[in-house]
């Protein structure tokens, strides 16, 4: 029990400490978080701002190419989240893809709203000259997902390329591939589905 | 309406929803487990794909800022309020002998009260730092400029036309126009130089809701 004591984190950092009858607890902290965050509760939404910052900031810095764009997206996402408390529920899942997805759409509205190209799309662009920018461990997992990408039939690469690295909505792809709506959607389903599975754990 | 979201989910994560269709997901799925659930799936695949995208760093903000937008513009709208009250104030000696400058203190000193008092919307203009805050019916606006070092004509792109609206003048380097008495404007530029440097568009409220 003393070692235990040793690791808890300090006062303060509050989703691994729950307090039952005046004993600190330890609690499966990932639980402890999804049902904190789930009942809109103050320290869990702090604890999770916490923990997943740098996720949620590299996520939307991929889409919109700046630090300052970068941190003000991830602040408005977060506060759109803490306003709306039924958001999520404990039927989603995990709190950290469910932010990073939140994150992540704001960042391309406001992308979409200037007319601007994501900073995926400029990166695809700009390729080979600007290998220098990434780093190594960058390089090795853009190729991962690049295998990845390139192990599913065309049919379902292509407009999940056209989402993923082209912020397009899946009535432009459907437009650009003259394709119905509904072959789209379900091919970009299926390609996201074998896609993860193919990346495995992150 | 009341369908559920099926592949919709593959999309909602992966950011090819636009934001119509992603409000109708939300609406949805905070009713429907299996769908909150199928979205959850969806969200944790996509996030395999963002988690291998390069990492950036940056220190987090000590605390995190729950706040709207408009607590973050309060900050700006305060400092243009002080820098003007500080600039009128010596011209309350002689505001017999300018009377427009007075009537300008009073606007803006309506403009702070309105934006306090009042429930509004607000659309941030592309191109520019710069936001409009307005009444739901349209009968008030306030445009305000960050980083402004010349001043702004504001204009009402209205059927083909550009309507001068009046100057947004810099005050330290935040621009302001008022507009306490207006009808709806559905798109505002600001010029510089007799060219639009920045457009923005305004939403109301239809008139067939219930
Ligand atoms: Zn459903």
């Amino acid at each position: 029990m003393t070692a235990r004591a040793a690791t808890l984190p300090p006062p303060g950092f509050g989703p691994l400490l729950r307090r039952s009858g005046g004993s600190v607890q330890v609690s499966s902290a990932d639980e402890s978080l999804e049902e904190g965050f789930a009942a809109h509760r103050r320290w869990a939404f702090d604890a999770a701002y916490r923990r997943y910052f740098p996720l949620l900031y590299s996520s939307a810095y991929n889409v919109l190419g700046n630090a300052e764009d970068a941190r003000d997206c991830v602040h408005d996402a977060l506060a759109r989240v803490w306003r709306s408390p039924h958001a999520y529920t404990r039927a989603r899942g995990a709190v950290r893809s469910f932010l990073v997805v939140c994150v992540r759409n704001e960042a391309i509205s406001r992308v979409r709203a200037s007319g601007r190209r994501t900073r995926l799309a400029e990166r695809l662009a700009a390729e080979p000259h600007e290998h220098d920018e990434l780093r190594i461990t960058d390089t090795l997992e853009r190729d991962r997902v690049r295998a990845a990408l390139a192990a599913l039939p065309p049919e379902q690469r292509t407009p999940l390329e056209l989402a993923y690295y082209g912020g397009k909505t899946h009535t432009e792809i459907s437009r650009e591939l003259d394709a119905p709506l509904g072959t789209v959607k379900s091919r970009i389903a299926i390609g996201l589905r074998k896609l993860a599975a193919a990346l495995g754990e992150p | 309406m009341n369908a559920h979201i099926g592949d919709d989910a593959a999309l909602y994560a992966l950011g090819a929803l636009d934001d119509a269709e992603r409000a109708a997901v939300d609406a949805h799925v905070a009713g429907c487990a299996a769908c909150a659930g199928l979205l959850g799936e969806a969200e944790r695949d996509a996030t395999r794909l963002f988690a291998c995208e390069p990492q950036h760093h940056v220190a987090p903000p000590a605390r995190v800022r729950v706040q709207s937008t408009w607590t973050r513009w309060r900050a700006t709208v305060s400092a243009v309020a002080a820098i003007l009250i500080v600039g009128f104030l010596p011209s309350l000696y002689l505001w017999q002998q300018n009377r427009s400058m007075n009537a300008a203190m009073n606007a803006q000193a309506a403009a702070m009260h309105r934006l306090a008092s009042a429930s509004f919307r607000s659309a941030d203009f592309s191109g520019r730092r710069a936001r409009v805050m307005y009444a739901r019916d349209g009968s008030w606006y306030v445009v305000i400029v960050r980083d402004a070092r010349r001043a702004l004509r504001v204009v009402w792109m209205h059927d083909g036309n550009a309507i001068d609206l009046g100057a947004a003048v810099p005050h330290g380097n935040v621009a302001m126009l008022y507009l306490p008495h207006s009808h709806v404007m559905h798109r505002l530029a600001l010029m510089e130089g007799g060219r639009v440097v920045a457009e923005a568009q305004l939403a109301y409220e239809s008139k067939s809701q219930p």
